[in-house]
């Protein structure tokens, strides 16, 4: 029994990571319809340059999630103007799309390796190292920080989306870019924009990852599949639906993890998606995933 | 376009490729090849295999896959073990090699359901899982150390030509499906699969059977593979960078055209030679920044190139342009 | 004699309940118009007989064979085929290409049987001098006339015209309404077509069926539709046959 709640307990703090992952892969695929498959390949640079920071500046990790975030935002928006924005119309979704940003993330993935050698590296702080009693079980204090920035990421988002002028705008061409045209939206600039956020997310998703596990250049495939899970399982329409879902994942991860034999444990993306598929291919909240 | 004038263009590349095939068969006995130069052949015939194979998928019935490794391994492990516990003669290996990729490919019959990028990403997930799974799987695979095969230079000197029928064959059958009926089934699934199967085109059916016959022939040209390298590990034939050569080579010589993959394979081993020996530690970017590259400014590849300059030649001599854009 | 019939289809969506026991007769040679206000469950009919789509519950029965819940390619085999109220046309396959890849749908089809049937249905729609060219290249209006030569190429006994003439402008909606009768007149297909713009509808049917958020509520020849205080009602008071659907 008190196995399980430590399986919950974990499950719950993971699920704020993973949330904040999908957010990133979700708001670039719901307004643009492109799924960024460079988007492991930012979590990975986002790792690797709050490791960076803590290692030469002494910059604490949480400290550097702004600056993750700008960093990755502003690499998001190059990459929209100066290479999604030239595909051709309705080339979003399509081959041509997935092989561009694919292209990114090999590219992404040289330079990390370039930079930093291919071995793993792990962001240690002082919250590495002490945990906490949470209802009877020992949580590391990194997990517990992690869920609560995630947490306030969800509300900001939220309240960006749903209370400015530029989140009900990002809204709208979501919905239909080409009326948003018709009203004064400057359609573009939306795209730039929600390109440049959902990198920046999965930049401090990366941040995130960092203070709780080990990572390498070839990081990332991982993470682009749960994300990816999370997205399918949670849909684009609210922040709460891809919070449940990450949490849902999160569970069925743990528990995995507990039931499988170790080496399957690199192939869990893999099978949860399998899973997703299988029993519930319509998302939880419908969307056609299927031909 | 008649069908006349379609029968007599296949029947020109018909003739090109077979008077192709003819010259590289008899170019070891004329040019007295270096045992390099005729083993790196022989690894190109097998490597333009694969691409086309891939492009079948990928460029026929547009399901772009990352993860091909995942056939190529399991069709040269199953190879590989037939030659170690069975003893099996060779060329019995290479189909029983091609049988158990098929077999893999119909276990993938759920993924085929998915539209475009979720396919895709599916198949991220099956190339991870099948490396980490196959290279636990000892018994099966030598785990890290790989399975190591009877040596024989005879076979792998002969590798060349079983290499080059291969080859060829697969080069006529991208023509042929290209052009037939089934090609242009394909092509109207990869536009619209809902509106082909309101045209009475079933997309699954057609899904699975060009999955298939790409995982044969990719199990075909793993099991060569494996006879020629005579000791394979999961490491190599799982590994992501297979699954990425596979991609590149097809768009870098023209995703979806009939043999834009043989020219890809070439420049593609070629660019890798040239990496391997000067800057090894550049490959992925070269490989990224080259998808970026090809995909923004001429999406096929070379054979995309070879066209506008078709077009520019005969706008110049003054005859009017094809009808194709 | 009746060709196509449907009894009690029915088609719920979750809580939503789209189509409520729909019985629903098509005979030979006859043109039968779906008409009914946004919502009514047209396009739901049109899909569930098509194949797109499975009913919940009800039959479908075509020459007396039952076809209810057959996948959309096998329905095209049986003989029913649909256009889209978008169209959909392949934009990688040049028109001609579009128009064969529908009539190899049957396996045994001998390739030059299937390019004389498309160069046939591509004159006429009258698209026969663009046969070499892609859609993206067609008007709005052209890629309709590629979307009907399409389905009419696969040879089929029951046409399912989804809003076939919304969108274009009055000569051409004209000429399109001359080419339907002219596809029951001539090549003997039977047609059900759903439409807003009322004076096709009316010039065109034989007989009227109208939906009413999923439930049938009116049918019968045009003038005996339009009279139909109850059709007259559902759309809210505006006369049907002054075109002014909502």
């Amino acid at each position: 029994m008190a196995r399980l709640v430590d399986m919950l307990v974990s499950a719950v703090l993971l699920a704020g990571l993973y949330a904040t992952m999908a957010y990133g892969l979700g708001l670039i695929y719901g307004v643009l319809r492109v799924v960024n498959l460079a988007h492991g390949g930012v979590i990975m640079a986002g790792a690797y340059l709050s490791w960076y920071l803590h290692e030469q500046l002494g910059l604490d990790p949480y400290l550097s999630i702004p600056v993750v975030f700008g960093a990755s935002f502003a690499l998001g928006v190059v990459l929209y103007q100066g290479l999604v924005r030239r595909l051709p119309r309705g080339a979003a979704g399509g081959p041509a799309s997935l092989l561009l940003l694919f292209g990114v993330w090999l590219v992404l993935r040289n330079i990390a390796y370039l930079l930093f050698t291919g071995n793993d590296q792990v962001l240690r702080t002082a919250a590495s190292s002490q945990s906490v009693a949470v209802l009877g079980s020992h949580v590391a204090v990194n997990r517990l920080v992690v869920l609560g920035i995630a947490a306030a990421i969800g509300v900001l988002l939220h309240l960006l989306l749903r209370r400015t002028q530029v989140g009900r705008a990002i809204r709208a061409v979501a919905q239909n870019a080409d009326s948003c045209t018709l009203v004064g939206i400057d359609v573009n600039r939306i795209y730039a924009l929600s390109f440049g956020i959902g990198t920046g997310l999965a930049g401090v998703a990366g941040v995130l990852l960092a203070t709780i596990f080990s990572f390498n250049p070839s990081s990332g495939s991982s993470e682009l599949l749960k994300s990816f899970v999370v997205v399918v399982l949670g849909g684009l329409g609210s922040i709460y639906g891809v919070a449940l879902a990450a949490l849902i994942v999160a569970v069925v991860e743990v528990f995995a993890i507990y039931v499988l034999p170790s080496y399957l444990t690199a192939a869990v993306g893999f099978i949860l998606l399998v899973l997703v598929l299988v029993l519930r291919p319509g998302g939880l909240f419908g969307q056609r995933v299927l031909s | 376009m008649t069908a006349r004038v379609v029968a007599m263009a296949a029947r020109r590349t018909g003739g090109a490729l077979l008077a192709a095939c003819v010259i590289l068969a008899v170019l070891p006995a004329v040019l007295e090849l270096s045992s390099y130069t005729h083993n790196q052949l022989t690894l190109l015939f097998i490597t333009i295999s694969g691409a086309l194979a891939w492009n079948w998928m990928g460029g026929f019935v547009g399901q772009v896959s990352f993860g091909h490794a995942a056939m190529f391994g399991v069709g040269g492990f199953v190879a590989g073990r037939l030659m170690l516990s069975l003893h099996l003669p060779p060329p019995v290996c290479w189909v029983g090699g091609a049988a158990a990729a098929s077999i893999f490919a119909l276990g993938g019959h759920p993924l085929l359901r998915l539209r475009g990028p979720y396919f895709s990403i599916a198949t991220i997930g099956v190339g991870e899982a099948s490396r980490v799974i196959f290279t636990y799987w000892e018994r099966f695979t030598g785990g890290s150390s790989g399975l190591s095969l009877p040596i024989d230079a005879d076979l792998k000197y002969r590798l060349y030509w079983w290499a080059l029928v291969l080859a060829g064959c697969m080069a006529a059958a991208s023509v042929a499906i290209r052009r037939s009926s089934f090609g242009l089934k394909l092509l109207a699934i990869k536009a619209d699969a809902d509106a082909a199967a309101d045209v009475g085109i079933s997309a699954t059916f057609y899904q699975d059977l060009i999955f298939v016959l790409s995982a044969a022939v990719i199990g075909l040209s793993s099991g060569l593979y494996a006879s020629y390298q005579s000791y394979i590990e999961p490491a190599d034939m799982f590994g992501f960078e297979r699954s990425i050569a596979f991609v590149l080579m097809a768009v870098i010589g023209g995703v979806g055209t009939a043999l834009g993959p043989v020219l890809g394979a070439v420049v593609f081993v070629l660019v890798r030679l040239y990496l391997l020996s000067s800057r090894p530690d550049l490959y992925l970017g070269l490989y990224g920044g080259l998808l970026i590259l090809i995909i923004l400014f001429e999406p096929l590849g070379l054979t995309g190139l070879y066209r506008r300059g078709q077009r520019w030649v005969r706008r110049a001599s003054g005859q009017a342009p094809g009808g194709a854009p | 004699m009746t060709l196509l019939a449907t009894r009690g289809l029915t088609k719920r969506f979750g809580g939503l309940c789209a189509l409520d026991g729909v019985d629903l007769e098509l005979g030979e040679r006859e043109i039968l118009g779906v008409i009914g206000p946004n919502g009514a469950g047209k396009t739901t009919l049109f899909s569930l007989i098509a194949g797109s789509i499975r009913p919940t519950s009800g039959e479908i029965v075509l020459d007396g064979q039952r076809v209810t819940g057959r996948p959309a390619h096998l329905c095209v085999r049986a003989g029913i085929v649909r256009t889209h109220q978008i169209v959909r046309p392949f934009g990688n396959l040049t028109v001609f290409e579009n128009v064969l890849v529908a009539a190899m749908h049957l396996r045994r089809t001998a390739a030059s049987h299937a390019r004389d049937r498309a160069a046939e249905v591509l004159d006429f729609v009258g698209l026969a001098d663009r046969r070499g060219q892609y859609p993206a290249t067609l008007t709005l209006a052209g890629r309709k006339r590629l979307e009907l030569a399409r389905a009419l190429s696969t040879g089929p006994r029951v046409l399912l015209l989804d809003e076939v003439v919304a969108g274009i402008n009055p000569t051409e909606a004209l000429a399109f309404t001359a080419l339907i009768r002219r596809v029951r007149d001539e090549r003997g297909i039977s047609v059900i077509m759903t439409e807003h713009v009322m004076p096709a509808v009316m010039s065109l049917s034989d007989r009227i069926f109208v939906l009413d958020r999923g439930k049938p509520i009116a049918q019968g020849t045009p003038q005996e539709v339009v009279a139909n205080p109850l059709v007259v009602t559902a759309y809210l008071g505006t006369s049907a046959g002054e075109g002014a659907a909502p």
